[in-house]
C-alpha cells in the first residue's frame, strides 16, 4: 500500500473513536483507549508494509508528499510515542474525570473522557501528514492540525485553573506564532513564485532571488518554529504549558509538538542551506539561537524544583543540542559522515524514548501522590522499586550517560559540531551537558538516598497496571538498545 | 533619500509634539485633583453603573457561532471548487477531484453528527 494510506487510516480511526464515543452507550470509556492504541499498532505494523511510490506514478498528489525514509522513521516516532500517550492517559483518567466531571449530578461520570482518548489519534494523523509534506500549504495545514489539536487538549481539565491558564497562554502565543510562519511562507512565495520546497530551493540556488528577502522570510520562519520547539528567545511559554497541561499530554507535546517543529525545520532549512548568497548568515543563525537554548535551558533547569517544570527546561535544553546539529550541517558531505537530518532524527527518536518513560513515572506519582514536586519523588527507591529503576534509567539517558540512547543522541550532535570546526558550541554544548549530569541526577539522588518527609515517608507503593509495565519494559529496552547499537536505529533512517 | 516623504514626517512630529506638549501642560499648570469614591466612578449621564460591564452568557451562543462558521465554510470551499473543478479534473482525473471533495464532506458530516449527538444544538436546560 501506498504510504498515505497510513494517514487516511489514522485520521479514520479518530472519527470513528469519536462517533463510538457519542453513539454507544459505552459503561468505562477505556475501550476507546483501547481501540485507539490497537488500531495505531495495527498501523505501526503496516508502517513497514510500505511500498515505494512506483516510478510511472504521475499523480499529482506526490507534490505535496514524499514518501522517504526518513518521513516514514517519523511517522513510526508519531504513531509509537501516541500509542504511548493513550496508555499514560487511561492511567491518568482519575483526574480528567474529576476536572471535567459535568455540573449536572445524573450525567455520566466519564462524559468528558471520551475524546481525551479521540484526539491525541487526530494529532498523530497530523504528525504523520507532517512528516510527508513537502509543500509549504501541506506543511502548514499538517502543522495546524497539530497545533489546534494540542490547543484543545492542553486545556482539556477545564475545572482546573492550571491547565486552562496553560491553555491559554499556548493558544495566544501559538497563534502568533503562526502568524509569523504565513508571513515567512508568504515572503517565500512572493520572492520564488512557487509553493514546492524543490522548486524554491532551485530558485534560491540560481542566485535571481534578492538574499535580503530570502533572509527576511528565513528570520520569520526561524521565529515560528522557534515557537514550536522551544528555542530561546521563543521559550518563554514551555514551563507555564507544561507544569498546566495533563501529564500525559504535556509528554506528547515535548515530543509530538518539537519532533513537528524539527521536521519542518530540517526541511526548510535545507531548502536555505542550499543557496550560497544565504547559507552563511542562515547557519550563522541557527548557531546562535542554539548557543543560547544551550545556556538558557540548561542553567535554568538548575534551581526547578517542580519535576515538571525540570523536565520543560530540559526539553528547551534538549532544542539547544538538536539547533546545534542544524547550525553545524556539513556542506558537503564526506563518506561515512552523518548528515544533519539523520542526526536530527536519531536524537529525536531517543528523545522520544526517555522523555516517555520520565513523564510515565511522573503521571504515576501525580495520581497516586498528588504530587511534582521532586520531594515527593523521596524514598521512591525504596516503595516503588520498579518506578525508580525506570526513572533512573530515564534521568541517565536524558542525561547522557553511555549504553543509553541519549548518550549516542549527544554524542553524533557534538561529532557534527566537531567536524564543522563550531568550537565555542562546542564549548557552550558541554557546560550544557554538564549542568545537565547535575540537574537529572539530583531526582535520582532525591528517590534513592534522600529520606522520604511528611505523607511521602508513611506512601505505599505505586500501584503499576500491566499495561503501563509492559510500556516501562519495552521504553527501557529500547533505550538501552539503542545506546548499544545506535547502527541498527541508523539504519531505519536510512 | 525619499524627500516626498518629509511632510509625512513633519506631520508625525507636530502630531506627537502638539499631543505631548497638551499633556505636560495640563500636568504643569493644572491643579491636582482630588480622589475620591465618587470621582473615580465612571461617568454616565443620568443612570448609576449597574452589575457587570462584560455580562456573562450562555456558553451554547459560542457553540452555535462556531458550528455556523464551520458549515459556512464549507460551502465557501465548495464554491471555488466547483468553478475549478474541469480544470482541476485534467490534473488529476474528474474520479480523484470528485471523491477529494467528497471526503471533505463526510468529514464534516461526521463532525455534524458528533455535535448533534452530544447535544451542542440542545438548548433546553
Amino acid at each position: 500500500m501506498p504510504a498515505y494510506a497510513l494517514e487516511i487510516i489514522v485520521f479514520s480511526l479518530g472519527l470513528v473513536l469519536l462517533l463510538v464515543d457519542a453513539f454507544a452507550k459505552l459503561e468505562d470509556k477505556r475501550s476507546l483507549a483501547w481501540l485507539g492504541m490497537l488500531g495505531l499498532v495495527v498501523v505501526f505494523g503496516l508502517l513497514f508494509k510500505v511500498e515505494p511510490r512506483a516510478a510511472d506514478d504521475a499523480n499529482v498528489f506526490w507534490r505535496f508528499y514524499s514518501d522517504s525514509r526518513m518521513s516514514l522513521f517519523f511517522k513510526g516516532i508519531a504513531i509509537l510515542s501516541t500509542i504511548l500517550v493513550l496508555a499514560m492517559a487511561i492511567d491518568y483518567r482519575g483526574l480528567i474525570e474529576k476536572f471535567t466531571a459535568p455540573a449536572e449530578k445524573k450525567a455520566h461520570p466519564q462524559a468528558g473522557l471520551g475524546e481525551f482518548f479521540a484526539l491525541p489519534v487526530f494529532a498523530c494523523a497530523g504528525l504523520m501528514c507532517m512528516a510527508s509534506a513537502t509543500n509549504l500549504v501541506s506543511i502548514f495545514v499538517s502543522l495546524e492540525a497539530v497545533t489546534i489539536t494540542f490547543y484543545v487538549m492542553v486545556a482539556y481539565m477545564r475545572r482546573n485553573v492550571g491547565s486552562l491558564e496553560a491553555g491559554v497562554k499556548y493558544l495566544i502565543l501559538g497563534a502568533l506564532s503562526t502568524g509569523f510562519l504565513v508571513y515567512g511562507f508568504a515572503w517565500l512565495y512572493g520572492i520564488t513564485g512557487s509553493m514546492d520546497l524543490a522548486e524554491i530551493g532551485a530558485a534560491l540556488k540560481s542566485g535571481d532571488v534578492s538574499p535580503t528577502a530570502a533572509l527576511f522570510a528565513f528570520s520569520l520562519i526561524l521565529v515560528a518554529l522557534g515557537f514550536k520547539v522551544g528555542a530561546v528567545p521563543f521559550q518563554m511559554w514551555i514551563p507555564d504549558v507544561y507544569q498546566g497541561a495533563p501529564t500525559p499530554i504535556t509528554a506528547f507535546l515535548s515530543v509530538g509538538s518539537k519532533a513537528a517543529g524539527f521536521i519542518v525545520l530540517l526541511r526548510l532549512s535545507a531548502v536555505f542551506l542550499g543557496s550560497e548568497a544565504v547559507a552563511g548568515q542562515v547557519a550563522m543563525a541557527f548557531a546562535v539561537v542554539a548557543g543560547l537554548t544551550l545556556i538558557v535551558g540548561n542553567l535554568t533547569a538548575i534551581p526547578q524544583s517542580n519535576f515538571k517544570r525540570l523536565l520543560a527546561y530540559s526539553s528547551i535544553a534538549h532544542a539547544g543540542f538538536l539547533l546545534t546539529a542544524l547550525a553545524a550541517a556539513p556542506r558537503k558531505l564526506e563518506a561515512g559522515q552523518l548528515s544533519s537530518a539523520t542526526v536530527v532524527a536519531f536524537y529525536l527518536g531517543a528523545y522520544l524514548l526517555m522523555t516517555l518513560l520520565a513523564f510515565l513515572v511522573v503521571g504515576l506519582v501525580r495520581v497516586h501522590r498528588d504530587s511534582e514536586e521532586i520531594e515527593a519523588y523521596r524514598g521512591l527507591g525504596k516503595s516503588s522499586p520498579f518506578l525508580a529503576l525506570a526513572l533512573l534509567i530515564a534521568m541517565a539517558s536524558l542525561a547522557g550517560v553511555p549504553l543509553t540512547a541519549g548518550f549516542f543522541g549527544k554524542f553524533f550532535v557534538f561529532q557534527l559540531a566537531i567536524q564543522g570546526g563550531h568550537w565555542w558550541l562546542v564549548t557552550l554544548a558541554a557546560i550544557g551537558a554538564g549542568a545537565g549530569f547535575y540537574y537529572y541526577l539530583k531526582v535520582v539522588a532525591a528517590m534513592y538516598w534522600d529520606d522520604p518527609t511528611g505523607a511521602a515517608a508513611k506512601a505505599a507503593a505505586i500501584p503499576v497496571s500491566a499495561l503501563t509495565r509492559a510500556a516501562v519494559v519495552t521504553l527501557i529496552v529500547l533505550i538501552v538498545i539503542a545506546g548499544f547499537a545506535p547502527r541498527m536505529i541508523l539504519g531505519l533512517i536510512g | 533619500m525619499q524627500q516626498e516623504f518629509i511632510p509625512v514626517l513633519i506631520q508625525i512630529v507636530i502630531a506627537t509634539g502638539f499631543a505631548v506638549a497638551t499633556l505636560i501642560a495640563s500636568v504643569l499648570l493644572g491643579k491636582r485633583a482630588k480622589r475620591n469614591q465618587m470621582k473615580d466612578s465612571a461617568y454616565e449621564c443620568g443612570m448609576l453603573p449597574i452589575g457587570e460591564g462584560q455580562a456573562r452568557f450562555s456558553v451554547k451562543f459560542y457553540l452555535v457561532a462556531m458550528l455556523f462558521v464551520l458549515f459556512d465554510i464549507e460551502v465557501v470551499f465548495l464554491y471555488p471548487w466547483a468553478v475549478s473543478f474541469k480544470r482541476l479534473a485534467v490534473d488529476g482525473g474528474q474520479l480523484v477531484v470528485f471523491f477529494s471533495a467528497l471526503s471533505f464532506i463526510v468529514i464534516l458530516f461526521v463532525a455534524y453528527l458528533y455535535a448533534l449527538r452530544k447535544g451542542a444544538l440542545e438548548w433546553k436546560d
